[in-house]
């Protein structure tokens, strides 16, 4: 039947009553209370997640598409070309492969000699970068891996150049990841060349990273590389993260300011590496 | 008497299909805004960035308060928390009160002028912007930068344009 013009302009007054304004509010007080106190929603915004699949299908939808597409039609001579590069890097990096486990034996039977613990070999898995958050400033990006494919918190995100960042939440299909240049970031690393220990703290840009706290005289130099040091068991032993950019000495600091490029390109939107460490429960290197 | 049954039936059988078409709509427009909300974007680009789930949540509350209400703003709040990553409840929170807003003056906005129309859904954004901005300074984990509000600027000026092809798609499809 044809509404009547005022039944028309009031008959969804119901849904948008003071009182359910009220109700939403007072939830979503209950609800932020209750997420930035404890982790108990961690479960819930898991099971939610669940729901949210569909849109990372959608997120992903042009570029699957136009990836199938330039599979499919693609230029031949360009696939060729790609498959000659591919196999000479295959075979470089092969080469290489066979060095890394000769050296892999010795480090192994050094360890053995010294009768400490033996090395562990980590376990990678791909996953693709999905979301990121839609504020510039907060450097924090959803992978499509999630707690089903056992990405769990704290473990440690890279891609073929360096860190990248670790997982903060896990949900069931995809993970929520803080960037090494997140103003909230902060990372033990130490200088490969001088084994000096410090900490990289994001500054959210995300072409630099800041060591601070180092004393005028030590010995650092713009080309230094940085590597994870391993401390405070969050990040895996020694992986690339940045290397020196500027050592600045001002006059009357007392410390120097120094800035740092990380090798990961973290402005990409690719694939990356979930690194789950053998402590975590994975195999034992032989 | 029985064919008066009959197509008392009927009719209710199409308003039913509307509604539901209606409410297929909704929701299919506000995912699509959800993704958009969150869709990796390059470093220059982010900057521009219109808060696409706020535009869809007024233009539901504006142009069809139907099948839509403060719940549901809710609940896609709920759900654009979860997809960014940002803290339980906080756009949830927001979205529901310009929801609640946008309703309490949808007939006069709907018969505004376009620039008072621009100028209230500006209104409404900044509202928005400002409630998750002091969500996150309780959190500690604000950002205060100028550039975040150009968001907002360029979402108040595409608001012709995202009204103008909604109610067109609407049309065409119901």
């Amino acid at each position: 039947m044809p509404l009547s013009g005022e039944a028309r302009t009031t008959r969804s007054r119901g849904q948008y009553s003071a009182s359910k304004l009220l109700v939403s509010l007072i939830l979503s007080f209950g609800l932020m209370y209750l997420d930035h106190k404890d982790q108990y929603l961690n479960k819930v915004r898991s099971y939610i997640s669940a729901t949210t699949y569909p849109i990372y299908v959608v997120i992903n939808a042009p570029k699957n598409i136009f990836l199938n597409l330039r599979e499919t039609i693609g230029q031949k001579e360009k696939i060729v070309l790609d498959n000659q590069r591919l196999k000479t890097e295959n075979i470089t990096l092969s080469s290489k492969i066979q060095q890394i486990y000769k050296l892999e034996k010795e480090n192994k039977r050094l360890h053995d000699l010294l009768d400490s613990k033996p090395k562990t070999e980590d376990i990678f898995v791909l996953a693709e970068i999905v979301a990121e958050n839609p504020d510039p400033f907060k450097h924090r990006i959803i992978i499509s891996k999630g707690s089903k494919e056992n990405v769990h918190v704290n473990q440690t995100v890279a891609d073929a150049r360096g860190i990248i960042g670790h997982v903060i939440r896990d949900q069931i299909f995809g993970s929520e990841v803080l960037l090494i240049t997140d103003p909230e970031h902060a990372l033990p690393i130490e200088v490969a060349r001088t084994g000096l220990r410090s900490i990289a703290l994001g500054i959210g840009s995300y072409e630099e990273i800041q060591l601070s706290y180092l004393a005028v005289n030590t010995d650092i130099q713009a080309g230094d590389i940085l590597l994870t040091s391993g401390l405070g068991g969050q990040y895996p032993v020694g992986y690339p993260v940045a290397i020196i950019d500027k050592v600045s000495a001002q006059k009357g600091e007392s410390f120097l300011e120094v800035r740092a490029k990380p090798f990961a390109k973290l402005r990409n939107i690719n694939e990356v590496w979930v690194i789950q460490r053998a402590a975590d429960g994975a195999i034992d290197f032989e | 008497m029985r064919s008066g049954l009959y197509s008392v039936l009927l009719m209710g059988q199409l308003i039913l299909n509307r509604e539901i078409k209606n409410n297929l709509f909704t929701w299919a427009i506000l995912m699509i805004s959800c993704s958009l909300f969150v869709v990796p974007l390059p470093e220059f680009l982010s900057f521009f960035r219109p808060p696409w789930l706020s535009l869809s949540v007024i233009f539901f509350s504006i142009m069809t308060p139907a099948g839509f209400g403060v719940f549901s703003a809710f609940f896609i709040g709920l759900l654009a928390d979860v997809v960014q990553g940002s803290i339980f409840g906080g756009h949830a929170m927001a979205l529901s009160l310009i929801a609640y807003l946008s309703y309490r003056f949808h007939l006069q906005i709907r018969v505004f002028p376009m620039w008072q129309m621009m100028l209230s859904v500006l209104l409404m954004l900044l509202l928005n912007e400002l409630l998750v901005l002091w969500v996150e300074g309780i959190q500690g984990q604000m950002i205060f930068n100028y550039i975040r509000w150009l968001g907002i600027v360029i979402g108040t000026l595409i608001w012709p344009i995202f009204m103008a092809f909604l109610l067109n798609l609407k049309s065409k499809i119901l």
